[in-house]
């Protein structure tokens, strides 16, 4: 029977193959620059971006606009709805969404692909992720803004023919969350005049500030870091976990199951009250105000920090003065500073992708003012774009590649571990894993229950990343040979001496 | 200590395998006749039945093939079949499959010589040194140089070996070692995979009687596609159309394993009369409501993916890859697409038979302007008394505002249509891209109207500025 089944496996590929084909023969591929586009210049206006606060229904026509205007390269979804009932939208940008489908027989092949992705080895996932989320306070809305402009810039710069856009669009899977806490936006833009409060619209609408909100897990990293355990993936069974505690708001909880269950490789947590790219650990070892607590990669959220920070000419000023007069920017290095060096912050999302997921996150704080007025949205916006995309880039550095058994199958959740840095990855759905390092000669290992260890050296460059693969022998199909051996000497002699 | 003897008994082996043919097995008597047959010469005759029937299939469309393309298949398979020789010889594998005397297949070789012939005039001559053999010695495969076997010899062997064994495992582990030991590519091992399935779906569909007039039925359906482009390409004429133009060595030999498997199934199909189908009243519905006449190869297309994906739910059951219920669900889930999308071509229909009614360019836009002014009069109770107090300095009007937001979604819509136009490599089927487009966006729509993304009005808004393009 298992050639019939077999067969229909063939047969299957076959339709796929074909399906993949025609699918593929619909993506678009840019050519050259768009020449004679019309650029209309309205007051506060470039190329369809408007540099005015968004407020939620402008928010989402902001981003239905992209989508109409790239359907070819870009989806929305939503993560889940914040306590008032607004949706979480993420745009997210890459070649891959935005599949033409063009009729009823498109759509069953569509479907058929989707359904047999998981259970062929086609490598539908080859991309990394990569994601952005802003206006995690409400009343931090720069970075809510920027994001909004940078969904509408990708996609002009896109269409333009703008190499290194087409090159991130295509290598890369971007999501873009604008507001990960509407609610306290709006709350926060009500106010009247424009001078707002440092605190109205900080905290969602229950007043849970969201991000003191996360599963403290730095410690249990910190607690493990004296008794031995360890530092990474630390939620298991993490959806019942996360659906039955009643402490965590609904966007902190859309959020935990969005990072589980997309795999991230690189995020940035958009904030605003000063200007500094800021770094795990975010909470202190010891439990002090301050104190410098490095987390296993420190030498690459050192570089990752400043790929932000360096684009950013206030950001990585060494003369500007502090915001505040009374401010200890003590810890800043180039525009960036470990979290807790600054000061200790616990339950915040940005460790908390870092110990529970593949992901590095950095928090960037973007201006002085948490809510400047409007005028200054262009500046900031000057200030911060070649900063968004130099950040966007850093994903294509490191160690990347599959790792497979013999039979090429890819291998989920095997575990990539690097030679003198404590804290390992995971392989994805299809086998793929990306691990960010900074220039050097390195050890990695991956390993997977039931299968055989292998360690291959690697000389890692500032970028691109460098490809390494995988192929994994299990227990079991040595186990196997070594049986067959066995049972065929058995038979033979058995014929030979007649018993 | 049992290792030891274990050890030494291999070793024994190793050094004795030449004499040896295959393992005794408690039933080897039973495969012995089958294996000596072989060496009969009864086999030749049924190999060049299947040989004739494959080189039949060839034969016919290496006129529309890239001479490239399938010399690449037919050279690589002989290095292939050079390499398998070679290591069989070391290895102490199934020896069935090993090369048999050589005198038989010379007899195949001179039958088949002919044929092969036309097949080598084909060929690119630059392409390797192997082919400037047969190149300039036309009777070069049955003068052997070395190679006793033709590739499809050792393809019929495996397969007929698989067959045998009910276990495709038996391929794996070859083909494993081979590309473990680096004697062949993953690419060869791909096309050896092809062929071999190729053959083996033969001698599966010959053993079945009911379908004994099958290996005709593909080849005359498949051949009416030769040479056409078609305009609306549905998977069905694509696999065909692919297979025409050999643009893919893979595709060619999966395809004609599908064809093979999906005339089959209509076959099923034809004498069940609906059956299975009757489970999916959507997508029943939908076949009704397509003219017979006019789109029937549409239809048969829809019908037979439709079978091949519920096939393929019961195997994966059947095998446990996925649990009944999830199968269930996921085709639930189909037919409600189904159903989702016949009302969206429907509603198409609707809206393309309005713009019919009323071309006149004025009225359109009246009707846009319009619902502009609705949307106008809701965004000002929304937005009025909340926008002044967080715009301190807006030079843009709040007029503007509402307007604002469909002619965001025009000016948006418009600098799609344009850079689709641009970087569309078929770029002279502008209406064509336009519906698919269209349905697309429609889609797209409904689907983030449903998940909240979308207030119904603006999909409508949105809608109705694609179907008015």
């Amino acid at each position: 029977m298992a050639a019939r089944g077999g067969r229909a496996l063939l047969a299957l590929c076959g339709a796929l193959a074909a399906c993949g084909w025609l699918l593929g023969a619909q993506a678009q591929e840019p050519g050259a620059p768009a020449a004679g586009m019309r650029r209309r210049r309205r007051l506060q206006q470039e190329d369809g971006i408007s540099f005015e606060y968004h407020r939620y229904p402008e928010l989402r026509e902001a981003l239905v606009s992209v989508w109409l205007q790239c359907t070819a390269i870009s989806r929305i979804y939503t993560v889940g709805r914040s306590f008032e009932g607004r949706e979480l939208l993420v745009i997210e940008l890459s070649d891959n969404p935005g599949v033409h489908e063009p009729g009823l027989v498109y759509n069953i092949c569509y479907l058929f692909l989707r359904f047999t992705s998981i259970l062929t080895t086609a490598n539908l996932h080859c991309e990394p992720e990569f994601k952005y989320i802003g206006n995690m306070h409400g009343n931090e809305a720069v970075g809510r803004e920027l994001l909004i402009f940078l969904a509408q810039y990708l996609c002009n710069e896109y269409q333009k023919g703008n190499e290194t856009i087409v090159k991130l669009i295509h290598n890369t899977r971007i999501h873009i969350m604008p507001s990960l806490n509407p609610d306290g936006f709006e709350k926060a833009a009500s106010q009247p005049g424009e001078l707002k409060d440092w605190f109205v619209g900080r905290s969602n609408a229950q007043g849970i500030d969201l991000n003191r909100n996360f599963p403290d897990l730095d410690r249990i990293v910190y607690v493990n870091e004296k008794e031995g355990g360890p530092n990474n993936h630390l939620l298991k069974n993490l959806k019942k976990i996360v659906d039955q505690n009643t402490k965590l708001a609904p966007e902190t909880k859309a959020v935990i199951h969005w990072i589980m269950d997309i795999p991230f490789v690189l995020s940035a947590n958009l904030h605003g009250g000063d200007l500094v790219a800021n770094y795990p650990y975010d909470e202190t070892r010891s439990g002090s105000a301050h104190e410098y607590s490095s987390c296993p990669d420190d030498a690459i959220f050192q570089s990752l920090a400043r790929a932000y920070s360096a684009f950013n000419p206030p950001m990585s000023d060494p003369n500007r003065p502090p915001c505040r007069k009374n401010d200890d920017d003590s810890s800043f290095i180039d525009g960036t500073t470990n979290g807790a060096a600054w000061y200790s912050v616990p339950g915040g999302m940005q460790d908390f992708n870092y110990l529970s997921s593949n992901c590095f996150e950095i928090t960037v704080e973007l201006s002085c003012e948490k809510f400047p007025p409007e005028e200054t949205l262009k500046s900031y916006w000057e200030d911060n774009k070649n900063s968004l995309i130099s950040y966007l880039e850093q994903i294509h550095r490191g160690v990347k590649g599959f790792v497979r058994d013999l039979q090429g199958n890819p291998i989920a959740n095997a575990t990539i571990s690097v030679e003198g840095i404590d804290h390992d990855v995971t392989s994805a759905k299809d086998g793929d894993y990306w691990r960010l390092l900074v220039p050097g000669n390195y050890k990695l290992t991956a390993s997977a229950p039931g299968y055989l260890a292998i360690t291959k050296k690697v000389a890692v460059p500032y970028s691109p990343a460098v490809g390494v693969d995988f192929e994994l022998e299990s227990f079991s199909e040595r186990k196997e040979v070594e049986k067959e051996e066995l049972m065929e000497w058995w038979k033979m002699m058995s014929e030979t001496l007649n018993f | 200590m049992g290792f030891l003897w274990t050890g030494t008994w291999i070793l024994v082996l190793v050094l004795q395998s030449s004499p040896i043919q295959a393992f005794p097995k408690p039933g080897g008597s039973q495969d012995k006749p089958l294996h000596n047959s072989e060496l009969s010469a009864e086999r030749p005759l049924n190999e060049q039945i299947a040989e004739a029937e494959a080189d039949k299939i060839k034969k016919t469309y290496p006129p529309e093939n890239k001479p490239g393309e399938s010399n690449y298949s037919f050279v690589d398979n002989l290095n292939l079949l050079k390499a398998i020789t070679e290591k069989e010889k070391i290895e102490k594998e199934r020896q069935s499959i090993r090369s048999s005397p050589d005198d038989n297949k010379l007899n195949v070789e001179d039958v088949d010589s002919t044929k092969n012939r036309r097949l080598i005039d084909d060929y690119d001559s630059t392409k390797s040194g192997l082919n400037h053999k047969f190149q300039d010695d036309p009777d070069g495969l049955h003068q052997l140089d070395g190679t006793p076997l033709t590739a499809e010899d050792i393809v019929q062997k495996i397969a007929t070996r698989i067959y045998e064994e009910n276990d495709r495992g038996v391929f794996d582990k070859i083909v494993s070692k081979l590309l473990n030991l680096g004697l062949i590519t993953e690419s060869q091992a791909h096309t050896l995979e092809d062929e071999v399935a190729e053959v083996l779906q033969k001698l599966i569909s010959k053993e079945a009687n009911t379908y004994a007039e099958e290996p005709n039925k593909p080849i005359s359906v498949t051949e009416s596609q030769t040479g056409k482009i078609p305009e609306k390409v549905t998977p069905m004429a694509a696999i065909q159309d692919g297979f025409t133009n050999g643009q893919n060595d893979e595709t060619v030999s999966n395809t004609l394993t599908l064809t093979n498997g999906l005339e089959r199934r209509t076959k099923i199909y034809n004498e069940d009369n609906f059956e299975e189908l009757q489970y999916f009243p959507n997508f029943y519905a939908l076949l009704k409501s397509i003219d017979s006449e006019k789109e029937a190869k549409e239809k048969e297309t829809l019908i037979t993916i439709m079978k091949t994906l519920i096939d393929f739910v019961k195997m994966m059951v059947k095998y446990g890859t996925i649990s009944p219920e999830e199968g269930v669900s996921y085709l639930e889930n189909l037919d409600e697409t189904i159903a989702l999308q016949t009302k969206n071509k429907l509603e198409k229909n609707v809206t393309d038979n309005k713009s019919k009614l009323f071309p006149a360019p004025s009225e359109k836009s009246h009707e846009e302007t319009d619902s502009t002014k609705e949307e106008a009069a809701k965004m000002e109770k929304e937005y009025g008394a909340l926008k002044d107090s967080t715009k301190a300095d807006n030079p843009r009007g709040k007029t503007d505002e509402p307007k604002g937001k469909t002619e965001a979604y025009l000016e948006a819509i418009r600098k799609n249509i344009e850079w689709l136009k641009k970087h569309d490599k078929k770029g002279n089927k502008e209406d064509y891209d336009l519906s698919k487009m269209r349905d697309f966006i429609n889609q797209q729509a409904d689907a983030y109207v449903e998940k909240g993304i979308l207030d119904k009005e603006e999909a409508d808004a949105i809608k109705r500025i694609y179907s008015s393009l």
